[in-house]
């Protein structure tokens, strides 16, 4: 296995001492099957301990190691350093506050993720009777799914949250409210799902300010998705989505509507 | 790093646990093919946005008399509106083009009972209809048709 020399440079923090984030450079020898992640976790096992960042699983599944190599959000344990020169910067993902060194704070994004009701949503007559041991049922007995119902929804789910899309889209950076990507794609997996019925309510979200229309289709967080999950497909399909159900709703009965006039 | 995005970008609705700093642009953000491509998409606005003036000119001039109407098409003759309504052209083919490349995936599975077509007869749709459209309205204002 051959063996040669690059420089990292990497953004460090500290909160305690820092008022802005700073670089520091490591030449350290790399292996030519390295990821970028296995030179970084080098750095912290034998150059410098002080160096925070995430991580957990090396496989692109946990969504932990999301960072900037070289200005583009990667997932660095499934990005081969022999793609790069001999020098790399890596900095935390772009758009999220840093909490030190190539660590984000994840709870402004958090908060958009519930925003968009991302669970099974029922008609209230059934969801009083649903609990651990009384799980929802159909009339039909279990929810069934076919093969083709998932397939309408199966790529929006294959989302590992590891926030890449975010640190992409220039929506993000430029407009704080915006929902973003990897949630407006949850929120328009559950509506796709032939067992849920929580489309209204997600619709209701989808045509607030800063939702599906403040995207301008800029395509950036499909680039960067490293599960293709295609999330400006979501972005732009539930656009679609909400436009018809405003159509729709102009022209037949909300359901309710006739119970409400009875009042 | 390059300096602070929008200061407040993905930041919670309440104070973080720990100090942070604001979100950060990485240092190259402008050197991305893809970054240069958006940003060259997104500025063709300000071309449409002088087109736009232009035309409005152009109704104005329809109005101003017989003078004024040689006048402005005289002008509209310069190498100068030329080369505006060539780049004018080029925008709408590139916006075209992209917004094409698109809007195949920006189709829901399903409507109701009814399935989309595959993503390339939509494609070929659009550019169909494009070229239709656009030779219709050539037709028109070579005084070929009505």
């Amino acid at each position: 296995m051959s063996e040669s020399k690059k420089t990292f440079v990497i953004t460090r923090f500290d909160p305690d001492k820092d008022e802005v984030p700073k670089t520091q450079e490591y030449e350290i020898p790399v292996h030519e099957d390295w990821k970028v992640l296995d030179a970084i976790n080098f750095i912290k096992d034998e150059v410098d301990p002080t160096i925070s960042h995430r991580w957990s699983c090396r496989m692109a599944v946990c969504g932990s190691c999301g960072m900037m190599v070289n200005g583009e959000p990667k997932l660095t344990c499934k990005t081969r350093l022999s793609d790069y020169g001999d020098r790399v910067i890596v900095e935390p993902l772009a758009n999220f506050p840093v909490i030190r060194d190539l660590v984000s704070e994840l709870d402004g994004f958090m908060e958009k993720f519930q925003a968009v009701k991302p669970w099974v949503i029922r008609a209230k007559e059934e969801a009083g009777a649903v609990s651990a041991s009384n799980p929802p049922k159909s009339s039909k007995g279990t929810f069934v799914q076919s093969a083709a119902e998932l397939a309408e929804f199966k790529q929006f789910s294959l989302c590992i949250n590891c926030m890449l899309c975010y640190a992409a889209c220039p929506v993000v950076a430029n407009e704080p409210e915006f929902l973003g990507p990897a949630a407006i794609a949850l929120g328009h997996r559950y509506n796709l799902d032939s067992r849920d019925q929580g489309l209204d309510e997600r619709n209701e979200v989808f045509r607030g300010e800063g939702t599906v229309f403040s995207c301008s289709f800029a395509n950036e967080c499909s680039e960067v998705c490293p599960k293709n999950v295609d999330p400006a497909a979501a972005v732009n399909q539930a656009k679609f989505g909400a436009v018809i159900d405003w159509a729709t709703s102009l022209v037949l009965p909300r359901p309710g509507a006739s119970k409400e006039g009875g009042k | 790093m390059a300096g602070p995005a929008h200061p407040k970008a993905m930041t919670p609705s309440k104070p973080g646990r720990t100090r942070t700093a604001p979100p950060q642009m990485p240092a190259s953000w402008w050197s991305h093919p893809r970054i240069r491509t958006y940003l060259l998409f997104d500025a063709t606005g300000l071309v449409y946005l002088l087109l736009g003036l232009v035309a409005l000119r152009v109704i104005w001039a329809l109005g101003a008399g017989p003078e004024v109407w040689d006048a402005t098409l005289a002008s509209l003759s310069s190498p100068l509106y030329v080369a505006f309504h060539v780049i004018g052209l080029v925008s709408v083919i590139f916006v075209g083009v992209r917004f094409f490349s698109f809007f195949p995936k920006s189709q829901p599975p399903r409507i109701g009972p009814a399935k989309p077509p595959p993503q390339p007869v939509i494609l070929a749709g659009l550019y169909v209809a494009w070229i239709g459209v656009t030779v219709l309205f050539g037709l028109i204002l070579a005084g070929r048709i009505f």
